[in-house]
């Protein structure tokens, strides 16, 4: 598919649009920074041609409908913290960046509902809705950057999903401008729904392919007043991962349980320079518990940190203040930071298993880390089986050797995890980072009736081009 | 309370020579006793002091010099020091006695103020006469720099506080200012201690952040300890001493000393420069009154950048090699000018 | 070795918002810990009880619920808490602060070492442990940045000044204020959470401690605040985007240039 490039006459146009102050064109320096989003590897980038800054479902309709009369690529971005390639614009084109979109409409404290512009930055929300003890459950990593826009359309995960679920839950309302530019509402400040085919989940995840959110209804929970995070130090990956079903199947759903293996605690611990005693350590747990009754609370956690010593447990650290609870998740947060410090390339995924199979998967990849000579730390959010297992280039290696080798590393990791009965990305999405897999862990039928519904609303395929599969 | 008169400042010494604290101490004092209308005295305890360190005592603004001498006081220790300074005070009655905010001052002052039974005020940055009553307004800062809350001591005497090294200037000296100098016996019956210095590290590197005219601090933003090594070379050049946020401390890769911010030290350096500083609120709170501060560091929303008078947003690594670059090349074009003048 | 640590709970620094029209802090919803910096000072006195014996006993001074501090203290590894709470302490300076915790140590009585923080957080005065070293006719040691050994009833340790370490020798009984550089605090354990919540905490009163009326709370403090502000650090930050080599020549000349202008180079 070829597109047609952003000429100065349509540059005026897009001007005449959004105002002459929101488009960026033809500065190279200024176009840049939208040219990736974090993954880090260059390969990945492309430049726009022009980046658009709309403040209106109005805006994005004509520019859409300009995009599609003069077959010019269109890519939505919000913060640019994804981890797949959603917001890169592969084809050229135009970037539509939503960060002027940043309003909160409406918090319905009555209702429990939000009514939020994409550019929102997800931790405002919750900064906002702090006052009103209430809380909007989606919790991404990137929380404190990324645009809650963004996370619907990648349907961000992240670490409190084993309770919470992840982003589509809470969404009950979408307004939205569809790749062809017509601007349709579905949904609303309603908890069930089934006026007609389920749309609005249709677009949760579709990694900026089907449509450009305008405006967004999100399902709110009361705030939980405290909460507690334990770290568990096991002796071996089995019986960390056996104690996660002892816990979820214990009648206590924790906010998040997260897995650490040695290499990841090893690499973070030593660049923290932090002190517990992690040496005779094969893995970790992270498990948070909250709620609204302290005594409640005081009782999970403790009913979980037996059962993790039942299950072998070394020691179980205990943070029930943001002093230690901070230690304990700098060590979570800081793995990644850690290994670029002695490897500057890395390919961070997060496949996803069953529960029960964390450990075979773990084995896998150790064997996989000696076959290829690399390290492949792995740690994640073993709640929901959801793995960020990260193979890391072998120092020793060239650039050129590692980008030989990586593809292979990946394939044999995304075909053990669909073995083991896995998905290939439970929370990053596929974009075009991952697209190449996508028929490991799908038919060509399953994939067609994507295309199909890809086909049937942007027929000219102007919307994200070349992300998931190639239409 | 009326018995109480005249202002003391606490002089120090080290090994029989007066350290320039003193000399800032009475700025503070000489303030203080003309607007009081009362002598001004450096109280000294040590060991062979210097005759001409005491006379320029004399010749920077005090009216009298009280000097207590004996071996045993050459280190100091907190229970013969106070033992004396005690019999001091109760001799001559202070109205007000300020000391630095020093290792020696922030331990002697508050164990002499519960032996006195007097108020005592820590890091002063301000301190004034209340007009009327004459009591001492001591104005401190307070969570974590973002209150200065004024404080006095309206009944017990002396009034006490300790102000921050380098906090004010040096009290010009005046040649041929005279004054007294008092020789205090001291008795053997007080220099007991139950505490004995038997060695001494001296470690350059602990060079005290807190008295420098400039600090250049790293952050995490160095990412290794190997990089942190910029840091150093960039104090080098601007003649700074090193600075480090809490978490270049606790991934070791400097030691406790430099720490700036709410549990470290707070600085009020000319010059502050944060480098790989996100500044979050405790370490403002240990550098925000600096008078000029220059922030680098990649993300465009840092807070640092709130305190900041110049921000450079960009990648360090790719900011701190051409800054060194840039700093040297003017050095030696500095150099080699003024070996032409010399010339 | 018998082992006294005053700890302190203050509110926390990340949390820490003002109203901008009174200049008070917002109390409302502050999570309050124990002082971080005394934490180095529990953690050398737990090891310091590992090596050496005896108990290790926390006491704070604070309104009833300071009692989570202490209890935060047992299940790191201390063996009692003791909270001191009294409608009478409130609005004690350092001076009153100081006679009350010396008062409590009295009263438990068998004692080798008292160890403290280098200084709370919030108050940030560092003046409390010299004094109640003060109020006990001890020695006190201060700034201790490394325990060496004790031995022949002599600790010898080191002393962080501005030039440098004092290594000192310290008889017992006496007082140690410690600097961060002394310890890595450990975590509280599960099993010492349960231990912590089990424990029994005396709350004493200015009775109990038989403390002299006149010489706690604001009546017994010799200081009195008499004006709080906030101070105004404005700034306008001239920001200079460096992201290649053109811009980032042209920002390090503008901060180069500013240096100069301000005589600072």
């Amino acid at each position: 598919m070829s597109y047609n490039k952003v000429t100065p006459g349509i540059a005026d146009e897009l001007r005449e649009i959004v105002g002459a102050k929101y488009v960026i064109y033809g500065d190279a320096d200024r176009l840049e920074p939208f040219s990736h989003d974090e993954v880090a590897e260059k390969d990945y980038a492309h430049l726009p041609e022009a980046v658009v800054r709309p403040s209106s479902a109005e805006e994005i309709s004509r520019i859409m409908k300009l995009a599609n009369r003069e077959r010019i690529a269109v890519t939505p971005r919000g913060a640019g913290s994804g981890l797949s390639g959603g917001a890169v614009p592969i084809c050229g084109g135009i970037v539509l960046l939503m960060d002027r979109m940043n309003r909160i409409l409406e918090i319905d404290p009555a209702n429990m509902m939000a009514v939020v512009e994409p550019g929102v930055v997800t931790n405002e929300i919750n900064n906002q809705l702090a006052s009103y003890g209430l809380v909007f459950a989606g919790y991404p990593m990137s929380l404190e950057t990324c645009y809650v826009g963004g996370n619907v359309a990648e349907n961000a995960g992240g670490g409190k999903a084993v309770k919470y679920g992840v982003t589509g839950r809470y969404i009950t309302g979408l307004e939205m401008v569809t790749p062809t530019g017509e601007i349709v509402s579905y949904g609303g400040k309603v908890v069930k729904d089934v006026s007609g085919y389920n749309i609005i989940q249709l677009m949760v995840g579709s990694e900026g392919t089907l449509g450009i959110f305008t405006r967004i209804i999100i399902k709110l929970l009361p705030l939980p007043k405290t909460a507690v995070d334990l770290l568990v130090l096991f002796r071996t990956v089995d019986e960390a991962i056996e104690a996660v079903p002892r816990i979820m199947t214990h009648g206590i759903i924790p906010t998040a349980i997260e897995f650490m293996d040695r290499l990841a605690i090893k690499t973070s611990c030593q660049y923290l320079h932090e002190s517990i005693p992690y040496e005779d350590c094969g893995a970790m747990l992270l498990v948070e518990v909250d709620g609204f009754d302290s005594q409640q609370v005081e009782h999970e956690y403790e009913t979980v940190g037996e059962l993790c010593m039942e299950c072998g447990a070394m020691e179980v650290y205990v943070a029930d203040n943001a002093t230690t609870a901070e230690r304990i998740w700098k060590i979570r947060r800081n793995i990644a930071e850690a290994f670029k410090v002695t490897a500057p390339h890395q390919s961070l995924e997060d496949i996803v298993v069953p529960i029960s199979q964390i450990p075979e998967m773990v084995r896998e990849l150790e064997r996989l880390s000696q076959k290829y000579d690399v390290q492949i730390p792995c740690y994640g959010h073993a709640g929901d089986g959801n793995l960020h297992a990260t193979p890391v280039m072998n120092p020793a290696w060239t650039t050129e050797k590692w980008q030989e080798v990586l593809p292979k590393i990946i394939d044999d990791m995304f075909r053990a995890t669909v073995r083991l009965g896995g998905k290939i990305s439970g929370e990053h999405g596929i974009g075009h980072k991952r697209k190449a897999y996508l028929s490991l862990a799908m038919s060509e039928a399953e994939i067609d009736l994507m295309r199909q519904i890809k086909r049937a609303l942007d027929p000219n395929n102007i919307l994200n081009p070349g992300k998931i599969f190639d239409v | 309370m009326s018995d109480y008169s005249g202002i003391w400042i606490l002089a120090e010494q080290s090994a029989g020579r007066v350290l320039g604290i003193s000399h800032e101490l009475l700025t503070r004092g000489r303030e203080l006793a003309d607007k009081r209308k009362v002598p001004l005295s450096a109280v000294l305890l040590g060991n062979n002091v210097s005759e001409a360190d005491l006379a320029e005592l004399i010749e920077r603004g005090a009216d009298q010099v009280i000097l207590a001498e004996h071996a045993e006081l050459d280190a100091f220790r907190p229970e013969p020091h106070t033992r004396v300074m005690q019999r001091l005070v109760e001799k001559y009655h202070p109205e007000i006695i300020i000391a630095g905010a020093t290792s020696t001052g922030r331990t002697l002052m508050p164990y002499l103020a519960v032996k006195l039974h007097a108020g005592l005020t820590a890091d002063c940055t301000v301190l004034d006469i209340e007009p009327g009553t004459g009591n001492l307004l001591q104005t401190r800062p307070a969570i974590g720099g973002n209150i200065l809350a004024t404080i006095k001591t309206p009944e017990a005497r002396p009034q006490m506080a300790t102000v921050r090294p380098k906090s004010t200037r040096p009290a010009m000296r005046q040649a041929g200012r005279t004054g007294e100098i008092i020789r205090e016996p001291v008795a053997d019956d007080l220099l007991s201690s139950g505490i004995s210095r038997v060695g001494f590290v001296k470690d350059e590197s602990t060079a005290n952040i807190s008295d420098a005219k400039a600090v250049v601090a790293g952050g995490r933003g160095f990412k290794t300890s190997e990089k942190f090594k910029m840091v150093y070379a960039l104090a080098d050049e601007l003649q700074a001493a090193v600075g480090a946020s809490r978490d270049a401390v606790d991934r070791a890769w400097i030691t406790y000393p430099h720490q700036v911010g709410l549990s470290g030290k707070t600085v009020t350096p000319g010059l502050y420069v944060a480098i790989g500083i996100s500044g979050a609120i405790q370490h403002l709170a240990g550098m925000q009154t600096a008078e000029t501060v220059v922030a680098i560091n990649n993300d465009p929303d840092a807070m640092i950048f709130s305190v900041a008078d110049y921000g450079i947003v960009g990648d360090l690594s790719e900011v701190m090699p051409v800054l060194l670059e840039r700093l040297r090349e003017r050095r030696e074009a500095g150099a080699s000018q003024s070996e032409e003048a010399g010339g | 070795m018998n082992i006294i640590v005053p700890i302190k709970q203050v509110p926390e620094t990340n949390a820490v918002r003002m109203d901008e029209a009174t200049g008070t802090m917002i109390r409302d919803g502050v999570v309050s810990i124990i002082n971080p910096l005394d934490l180095y000072g529990i953690e050398l006195a737990i090891e310091l009880r590992e090596r050496f014996g005896g108990r290790a006993t926390a006491i704070s001074m604070g309104p009833p619920k300071a009692e989570e501090a202490l209890r935060e203290a047992i299940a790191m590894g201390l063996d009692d808490g003791i909270l001191l709470s009294d409608r009478a302490f409130a609005g004690a300076d350092t001076w009153a602060t100081a006679y009350a915790l010396s008062q409590a140590i009295r009263k438990i009585g068998d004692y080798d070492v008292i160890i403290c923080g280098e200084r709370a957080t919030d108050g940030d005065t560092g003046q409390v442990g010299p004094a109640i070293a003060a109020f006990l006719d001890l020695p006190v040691a201060s700034y201790i940045s490394k325990f060496e050994d004790f031995s022949e009833g002599q600790m010898r340790l080191h002393r962080l000044v501005e030039d440098g370490y004092e290594i000192l020798q310290v008889g017992l009984p006496c007082v140690l204020t410690v600097v961060k550089e002394v310890s890595n605090p450990r975590l509280p354990t599960l099993r010492g959470k349960q231990k912590a919540r089990k424990a029994d905490l005396p709350v004493w009163n200015a009775a109990d401690i038989e403390a002299d009326p006149t010489l706690v709370g604001l009546k017994g403090s010799p200081t009195r605040v008499v004006k709080i502000h906030r101070p105004k650090v404005s700034r306008q930050c001239e920001k200079a985007l460096a992201n290649d080599e053109a811009s980032t020549d042209q920002a390090v000349r503008g901060l180069l240039d500013l240096l100069e202008k301000r005589e600072l180079i």
